[in-house]
């Protein structure tokens, strides 16, 4: 932890892997508010997590964080809350009832969108329905909106209702009075809501990503965009929509294009003349990347603006008639684009921007239906804005069979979404339970560490055991590699692991496939050699499926299962809903079974663009990038299992290639520390005999609370150290929050 | 399922594995493990094993001992049903010779020990297998019917899987009719790691819970939620066993009564009768079996014939005990306290009080290595008499009460006695009742 305070003091970025389950989240944020408190800048902490639940868990610790820090006596002025979507915070009583995120937004602005708000002193109130969370919430008095606490989402929603506040809206503008925000990686790193959010936040904020480890993933997506068959018909019909409205609008009220053209020759930048609450079709590139000029002639007009885009579609859509695959560069994209239609790279920049301000003029409103032309603008404007780093894909075909054609604009650097981040915030702080190599981030992500470090976890019993399974009882190898994964021999054996261990793990097994394909085809294997029937006497089976309705269902029943003592396997893929974010904790997960080692689909021409890019620009070799990526999420799974000191469960790598050193070498030190000789090359019987000891001596009674450091190590420590009172509380606090 | 021209699109980068080529030694690494074993032992100077596998042995008796010995309430009349898993998963052989063989002789063991130790209680087997729960007997005062069950072939097949619903529910509504004074007490040795359930368990436990009904668990391979929780909402113990050694101890934790629960702790009073033993020539019908026995016990109440007891009559309902068996019982209400090990800085004593073994002198005080061994002595609290390990264990376990005491109050009484009327025949049956 020594390592986080140095970074703080020096102002620099850390990468830190710490193994999961064992009060990371608790520790990192006891030293930084020790940190913020100590220090009278008061640095806004900025916590950045990957869903809403983990969202919810970071809040529920700093909560009981600050009633320690209380109990303490200190008597601090505190505000933390978490930022998420309207579908989680309306309160609204017929909004907040609908499903859809995209819909409930969109109604949400129909109550509440600047224009519409204005009509109220025009029309009696009757007519114009408002949300009256938000007329009571503006007219507060932002100081005294929220009082200090930390809230979770349930409790700001709470607080909402009481208040008749909107809590969406509260928790938007009460950001810059916060001393501590926890939010998904969106809001930080996705330009179109990041420009919402986080664009007030001063410069020595403290930015953490916590489970971290898929976070080029996220930057990529971020910058990323598919356009469908159906996207582009969707957008050909909202165009002719909006010309039909222009045409209605310049009957009506044709000072009102006026105004708006005169504003785009000025060049004034139309969306700040607004609340940011109005913001609802955001620039899809970043800040720094928005041409702060004034919109070109060609597309000033309304009219004209329609039909240029109306070009673009037909373009896009004769592009996809194509028969072939093709990829392409950005640029050789506009020059084909020029050369066909005339189209000029730089109103193409603007699409985005002049969408916005039309709709503005139009004051659109349902602009749900709007979503797939927004999505062709941004297209538009993203193509037009990079060139390096990106690359166009369109495949016809889906699985080369289907006609199904796609465009991908796909960024292939994932560093250019999160430069912004490091370039503006003093101290970002990566970390998760798997990071291993570390430096393979700071290369992909171009940034340089001040501090990076993999901490190895010390144990008061050894909790996890990782085993390495190569071959079965018939010494036959196994392996999910592609020449041998549908041989029978493989199959059995790794179906015979599944049976015998489904006989020896009490409650739940949690399986992971490399994909959904080989996971269906092994499983229906499996079902014609009976080892479905043989597995079903020990355990009832579950599957994932890409559906999440369907795979919720299955995880509440494989839960289920796993309580009342019938046991319950549930088989899913590595790279699935189940792998990241859903903890198999206690008896939900005893042993967690990895078939085959899960590397990507490598036939994916975006990822063979994307390790083209990683060899020529970072000189990452392709097997290397493979090899660790399939290595993070191997570790991810089995990760899974281990949540806090009194769980335990087995970690089973089923694939002979686990053995080596090259991988073996990528997993986090935390695990690697216990994999031993022994466990390196295990045939299933062998196997077998460890994991049964194994499990019965974890089922032994477990002695509770040997701190590490009693109180009086720190303190002496404190003194013979000179630490600064920042690091001496806060591991006093880990001792005593920990048992 | 897909179809193979798709299947074959999905592809993955192989490295090959030969190529690189990993220190592979031989293959049983493994083996590691179990060829080094004696490099925990010490040898001493003359190169002998023994003091410190002693050494070893006897940490190990000693664990087993330390029980808690505060005077609380415990129940002595015990209504317990033994349940069995007899279900497929107890033909594994990881316990020699197979979890089924060493659990049935287990189980009959514990019987009789529990029957020696708790005299006035009952007991009856339930076993469970393919789903559904059975009883094989029900509750009685009887060890030798239960054992007698248990040897039973025909009972004892095993089939699919256990249902811990069903037995516990089958336990339950047996247990429900006992007497409040009683324990209810439900014991299940479980070897499978499943259970087919009819219903919501969580139901059942509520209804034990509502009917304190204590249930212990042994498990034979792996910790199970639900059998963590059940023991943990009924105030049972849930222990799985290490090995066969364990298993034992697990089970035999069980004999001494427990304590008694707030719920059950309003005293009453319970109506015993103490009948007296016939002998006749000619054989007679007994009351509980009809059978023709020859000798036997008559109801203190009614004069019927019953064969054994303790029992309740079976024509007046009357719990008919001896008196040695309710002394027997007594020692779980007032256990003699442990023995604490006595440091060597204090270990002046020669020979065990009891037994008069002698004890390691100073001089063997450390092995090589300096590890330092045990005094191999051990006191008494109350009077201060030192004893080898093997009379703490017997005195413990088997007697119930500490020679050491008994010989001081022994020769208190004696000079007492000896002052007021000389009379030592009245010393002599004081302390035959003790040890008895
Ligand atoms: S303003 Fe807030 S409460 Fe009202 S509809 Fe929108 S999100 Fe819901
Ligand atoms: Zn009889
Ligand atoms: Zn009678
Ligand atoms: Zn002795
Ligand atoms: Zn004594």
């Amino acid at each position: 932890m020594i390592d986080l305070k140095k970074a703080l003091d020096a102002g620099g970025h850390c990468l830190l892997e710490m193994p999961s389950g064992t009060g990371k989240t608790v520790s990192l944020l006891s030293l930084i508010v020790s940190y913020q408190m100590f220090y009278p800048e008061k640095r806004k902490l900025i916590y950045c997590s990957r869903t809403v639940p983990e969202i919810e868990k970071v809040l529920a610790e700093l909560q009981n964080l600050m009633k320690y820090r209380k109990s303490r006596g200190l008597n601090e002025q505190f505000l933390g809350f978490g930022l998420t979507s309207r579908k989680n915070l309306c309160v609204h009583s017929e909004v907040s009832q609908e499903k859809w995120g995209k819909v409930l937004d969109a109604k949400c602005r129909n109550l509440t969108a600047s224009w519409i708000r204005e009509k109220v002193d025009l029309y009696p109130r009757e007519e114009v329905s408002l949300c009256d969370f938000y007329e009571q919430l503006d007219k507060a008095d932002t100081k005294e909106l929220l009082p200090d606490g930390i809230y979770t989402i349930e409790e700001l929603r709470d607080y909402g209702k009481e208040n008749d506040y909107c809590p969406y809206y509260l928790s938007r503008r009460m950001i810059h009075l916060a001393n501590a925000v926890v939010y998904s990686y969106h809001y930080l790193l996705d330009p179109k809501v990041a420009e919402l959010v986080s664009k007030e936040l001063s410069k020595d904020c403290i930015v953490v990503f916590d489970e971290a480890h898929n976070i080029d993933n996220v930057c990529i997506e971020s910058l990323s965009i598919d356009l469908t068959k159906p996207n582009l018909d969707a957008s050909a019909r909202s165009i002719t929509e909006l010309s039909k409205k222009i045409e209605k609008i310049k009957e009506r009220d044709k000072e009102k294009l006026d105004e708006e053209y005169t504003k785009l020759v000025e060049g004034l930048k139309v969306a700040s003349q607004s609340r940011d609450e109005d913001i609802f079709m955001a620039n899809p590139v970043l800040p720094d990347d928005i041409l702060k000029e004034a919109v070109p002639g060609n597309i000033r007009k309304a009219e004209h603006f329609v039909t240029f885009m109306r070009r673009f579609i037909e373009y896009l859509k004769t592009r996809m008639r194509a028969q072939h695959v093709v990829a392409e560069s950005p640029i050789s994209f506009l020059q084909h684009c020029r050369e066909v239609t005339y189209i000029e790279r730089k109103p193409l920049r603007f699409c985005s921007q002049r969408l916005i301000s039309l709709v503005r003029t139009l004051e659109l409103t349902n602009l749900d239906e709007y979503y797939a032309l927004h999505k062709v603008a941004a297209f538009a404007t993203l193509v037009a804005t990079y060139e390096t780093g990106f690359r166009l894909i369109l495949e016809p075909f889906e699985n080369d069979v289907v006609p199904n054609p796609i465009f991908h604009y796909t960024c292939l650097d994932a560093s250019i979404a999160i430069k912004p981040v490091f370039e503006r915030f003093k101290t970002v702080v990566i970390t998760s339970g798997t990071l291993s190599p570390l430096d393979m981030y700071p290369k992909m992500l171009s940034f340089t560490a001040a501090v990076q470090e993999s901490y190895s976890m010390t144990l008061t019993r050894n909790c996890f055991l990782p085993l390495i399974v190569t071959r079965g009882s018939d010494q036959v190898a196994i392996s999910s590699k592609f020449e041998v994964r549908n041989d029978p021999a493989v199959v059995r054996n790794f179906g015979q692991i599944l049976v015998e261990f489904s006989k020896i793990v009490p409650d739940g097994i949690v399986a992971f496939f490399p994909s959904y394909l080989y996971m269906e085809s092994i499983v229906s294997m499996w079902h014609d050699m009976g080892i479905l029937n043989e597995a079903w006497k020990h355990k009832l089976i579950f599957m994932e499926t890409p559906d999440a309705a369907e795979t919720s269902l299955a995880l509440m029943n494989y839960r289920k299962a796993c309580d009342n003592g019938r046991g319950a396997i549930l088989l899913s893929v590595a790279r699935g809903k189940v792998s990241e974010g859903i903890d198999f904790d206690h008896n939900y997960g005893r042993a967690v079974i990895m078939f085959g080692v899960p590397y990507q689909y490598t036939e994916s021409r975006i990822l063979k663009a994307r390790l083209e890019f990683l060899r020529e620009k970072h000189k990452i070799r392709e097997s290397d990038f493979l090899t660790f990526d399939a290595m993070r999420h191997a570790a991810q799974c089995v990760g899974r299992v281990i949540r806090g000191k009194t769980d335990y469960g087995l970690m089973i790598f089923a694939d002979k290639r686990f053995g080596r050193m090259d991988k073996r070498s990528k997993l986090p030190k935390w695990i690697n520390q216990y994999i031993t000789e022994t466990a390196i090359n295990l045939s299933t019987d062998m196997a077998l005999v460890i994991a049964k000891k194994f499990l019965r001596s974890m089922a032994q009674p477990f002695e509770h609370g040997i701190s590490l450091w009693s109180l009086e190590d720190i303190e002496s420590k404190y003194h013979n150290n000179d630490q600064n009172v920042a690091k001496n509380g806060f591991t006093n606090r880990r001792v005593s929050l920990k048992d | 399922m897909s179809k193979p021209s798709s299947k074959s699109k999905e592809f993955f980068i192989d490295i090959d594995d030969e190529t690189q080529n990993v220190n592979q030694q031989s293959g049983y690494v493994w083996e590691e493990e179990y060829k080094r074993s004696w490099d925990v032992l010490q040898e001493d100077e003359d190169g002998s094993l023994k003091r410190s596998i002693d050494h070893l042995q006897n940490r190990l008796k000693r664990k087993r001992l330390l029980r808690d010995t505060s005077t609380i309430r415990r129940g002595i009349i015990r209504n317990m049903f033994l349940i069995i898993d007899l279900s497929e998963a107890m033909m594994e052989k990881d316990l020699r010779p197979s979890r089924l063989d060493l659990t049935l002789s287990y189980a009959e063991q514990f019987i009789l020990e529990f029957f020696d130790q708790n005299p006035i209680s009952q007991l009856g087997i339930i076993v469970s297998k393919g789903g559904v729960a059975e009883r094989l007997t029900g509750l009685s005062g009887n060890p030798m019917d239960n054992i007698i069950a248990l040897k039973n072939k025909k009972n004892i097949d095993v089939d699919g899987e256990p249902s811990l619903q069903n037995s516990l529910e089958l336990a339950r509504s047996s247990l429900i009719h006992t007497p409040t004074h009683g324990s209810r007490e439900i014991l299940l040795i479980m070897g499978s790691l499943t259970s087919c359930d009819p219903g919501d368990i969580y139901e059942s436990i509520e209804d034990l819970v509502k009917d304190n009904v204590r249930v212990s668990i042994v498990g034979l391979s792996a910790e199970v939620q639900i059998c963590k929780y059940i023991c943990k909402r009924t105030k049972g113990t849930y222990g799985v066993v290490l090995n066969e050694a364990h298993f034992k101890d697990l089970l035999f934790e069980i004999i001494p009564p427990p304590p008694v629960s707030v719920a059950q702790s309003n005293s009453k009073l319970v109506m015993m009768g103490f009948p007296s033993s016939v002998n006749q020539s000619s054989p007679y019908l007994c009351a509980c079996h009809n059978k023709p026995v020859t000798s036997g016990y008559t109801c203190a109440r009614c004069n019927s014939n019953i064969c054994d007891i303790p029992t309740e009559c079976p024509i007046c309902e009357l719990t008919l005990v001896s008196s040695p068996h309710l002394a027997r019982s007594y020692h779980h209400l007032f256990p003699v306290e442990n023995y604490t090990e006595v440091p060597w800085n204090s270990a002046t004593t020669t020979h065990c009080f009891a037994c008069q073994i002698s004890f390691p002198s100073l001089s063997e005080r450390t092995l090589p290595k300096n590890l330092e061994t045990s005094s191999g002595r051990y006191n008494c609290q109350k009077c201060n008499q030192h004893f080898c390990i093997d009379c703490d264990v017997f005195v413990h376990e088997a007697i119930h009460n500490c020679p050491g005491c008994l010989a001081t109050s022994q020769n208190n009484l004696k000079s007492l006695m000896g002052q007021v009327n000389g009379n030592f025949e009245n010393y002599e049956n004081y302390e035959k009742m003790n040890l008895s």
